[in-house]
């Protein structure tokens, strides 16, 4: 095996709980988001690689070094979480200089090198204020220029915005994409919120009681899900099918149905077929073009969800789940049990051939 | 109507006991401070029994209370921090004095250190514990301990185990992050400890009296004082004693309200 972080086998052992046969490698300057429902174990693991964890087996190593039985202090892995954990003893600017400190000890050259961080990541007005009494929004950003003033290989942050409001979050994820690609650092970034993994990551760690269910890149893990456990998470519409034309084009037989997709997959084969739901458009009339999928059915359930609305359309025996907003809905006059075409491009549809 | 007419509810009957129970209190303070005469006061406080036991009070409490924060802050931590074999069972003993009453720790404490191999082993150094001013501090550090330890004990969960994590990735070590991070930021639980720590120390009366014998001038402390100079019929001594551990439990209760009380 070869990659900037290698992590091979772990297994941790906590009493209650454990993670198991964790093994994936992150390339250098990649940034990995980990997903997974509440309590499967992200933390644990994120902890596990900053070395708070003792793992009963496997391997960790990074640029080339084992770090497993290395101490924290000796892995050069920064750390940001998201209640922030800054020195309430310290002001603003020592905190940032706190590693700084360990490493070099000309003054002038901290105060340097505290100023420019500071002011990359706008918090300079900052630097003489005690941290309980920053906003939310500027405490994450210390966090992130404590962490990241040390150059780590690896940066490590779990659930960085979450305790933040959507504007703010907006602002952090776009100077945190730009930071972290000027300093060139690594990112393992735990979090629930899909627009970070959209907006950040490249890769996408799903994680599951402990376990690795899925580990690719973003588009794979969104539109391909390995299995179901990771189509509900990633919520997609999973639907089983047989393909039955093969060609330029892939056409699926699904219940009542005829399906095309772009994917290249034989006649005869028994197939998953995934199409995300945002990528289904729900009209009234028969739409002309641009679509190679249209399908009758009618409405059968309405949730309205932040700003969008879910909409489920029963097709025969199968139901699509879509995504569109109360806007549109309205202005097409639909409600419950209204009859709609829904349409969706071929190169929407993915297949995964069922073994 | 009548009587029925004053509706006496639970709430009531509640407040009423608080407000009588503090009231007979308050009013046996007040006995202490405004019954003997201000002359009688200043001459014992003045009398050299007086002024030993003050002394030896107030030096061996400290010397106690030093040794308390000096173990007890290691002890504590790693209660609070590490999982191992026996720790509940440990954490039980350890809180034992504190139900346990005084006498029976100090008998306990002169048995080990008059009749076991331990005792005859200090004793050969040069060092005797029971009856002497050593075995006042022994007496004390054992008493104030268990307390000393659970004030620690609650600061140093209460700190996240996160904002060491982040100290010591970045680049601090366990000790450094110890002293850096942890320790600072247990400040106000440290000082409730000590303070606590020493009004045990001052306080304690019955572990002295086993184990260090309460003998006149020589290992009297203040406690010791009220109760030989009650026994004499010595009242005034005795009440100026009582003043003088008063002034202490105030300054006590005020120091813990001030730093204990505001936790980070
Ligand atoms: N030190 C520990 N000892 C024992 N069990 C632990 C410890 N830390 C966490 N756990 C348990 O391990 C499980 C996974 O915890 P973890 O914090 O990794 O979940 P998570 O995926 O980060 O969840 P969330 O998304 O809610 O943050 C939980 O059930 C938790 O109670
Ligand atoms: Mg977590």
């Amino acid at each position: 095996m070869s990659g900037f972080l290698i992590v091979k086998n772990i297994h941790v052992d906590l009493g209650e709980f454990k993670i198991e046969d964790i093994t994936f490698i992150v390339d250098e300057k990649d940034y990995v988001c980990v997903i997974g429902p509440t309590g499967s174990g992200k933390t644990i693991l994120v902890e596990t690689i900053a070395g708070l964890h003792k793992p009963r087996k496997g391997v960790i190593i990074l640029d080339g070094r084992d770090i497993t039985s290395l101490p924290p202090e000796k892995r050069n892995i920064g750390i940001v979480y998201q209640d922030y954990a800054l020195f309430p003893h310290m002001t603003v600017f020592d905190n940032i200089a706190f590693g700084l400190k360990k490493r070099i000890s000309k003054k002038d050259e901290i105060l340097r090198e505290v100023k420019a961080i500071a002011q990359r990541l706008e918090i300079e007005h900052l630097l003489h204020r005690k941290p309980t009494t920053l906003s939310g929004g500027e405490q994450q950003r210390v966090a992130l220029a404590r962490a990241l003033i040390v150059r780590p290989k690896l940066l490590l942050m779990d659930e960085p915005f979450s305790a933040l409001d959507f504007n703010t979050r907006t602002r952090l994820r776009k100077l945190v994409r730009e930071v972290v690609s000027e300093y060139g650092t690594t990112v393992i970034h735990v979090t629930h919120d899909f627009e970070d993994v959209w907006s950040l990551a490249r890769k996408v760690i799903v994680m599951y009681r402990g376990r690795i269910l899925q580990y690719d890149t973003v588009e794979e893990v969104f539109n391909r899900p390995c299995c179901e456990l990771v189509a509900s998470f990633v919520d997609i519409n999973v639907m089983s099918g047989i393909v039955v034309f093969s060609n330029d084009k892939t056409i699926v037989r699904v219940g009542d149905i005829e399906i095309v997709s772009k994917d290249r997959v034989c006649e005869g084969h028994r197939v998953k077929v995934f199409i995300r739901p945002e990528r289904i458009l729900i009209s009234k009339s028969k739409p002309v073009s641009k679509f190679d999928n249209v399908v009758r059915g009618f409405i059968e359930d309405l949730e309205r969800q932040g700003n969008i609305l879910r909409v489920q359309v029963r097709i025969g025996s199968i139901c699509l789940k879509c995504i569109s907003t109360p806007n549109v809905l309205g202005s097409l006059d639909l409600e419950l049990g209204s009859s709609v075409y829904i349409c969706f491009r071929s190169s929407d549809v993915r297949l995964l051939v069922e073994s | 109507m009548g009587i029925q007419s004053v509706q006496i509810g639970f709430k009531h009957i509640c407040i009423m006991t608080t407000v009588l129970i503090a009231l007979i209190l308050f009013l046996s303070f007040i006995c202490l401070i405004a019954l003997p005469s201000p002359k009688e006061i200043i001459e014992s406080l003045k009398s050299s029994e007086m002024i030993f036991s003050l002394k030896l009070t107030l030096i061996s409490a400290l010397i106690s209370t030093i040794l308390v924060m000096i173990v007890g802050t290691p002890a504590a931590y790693a209660l609070a921090r590490f999982s191992f074999f026996g720790k509940r069972l440990i954490m039980t003993i350890l809180d034992l004095p504190i139900a346990m009453p005084e006498v029976v720790l100090g008998l306990a404490l002169l048995l080990l250190f008059g009749r076991t191999p331990l005792g005859t082993l200090l004793e050969d150094i040069g060092i005797r514990v029971v009856f002497t001013k050593i075995g006042v501090v022994i007496a004390e550090f054992f008493t104030a301990l268990p307390y000393a330890m659970r004030m620690l004990y609650s600061t140093f969960e209460t700190i996240s185990t996160r904002y060491e994590l982040v100290a010591r990735s970045l680049g601090y070590s366990s000790f450094e992050t110890f002293m850096k991070v942890t320790l600072p930021m247990a400040r106000s639980g440290i000082i409730a400890a000590l303070v606590i720590a020493f009004a045990r120390s001052v306080g304690t009366f019955g572990t002295v009296l086993i184990l260090a014998g309460g003998t006149y001038m020589v290992t009297e402390t203040l406690p010791v004082t009220l109760y030989l100079n009650m026994s004499y019929g010595n009242l005034g001594m005795a009440i100026t004693s009582g003043l003088l551990l008063l002034g202490v439990s105030f300054i006590t209760i005020y120091m813990v309200e001030k730093f204990g009380g505001r936790k980070i």
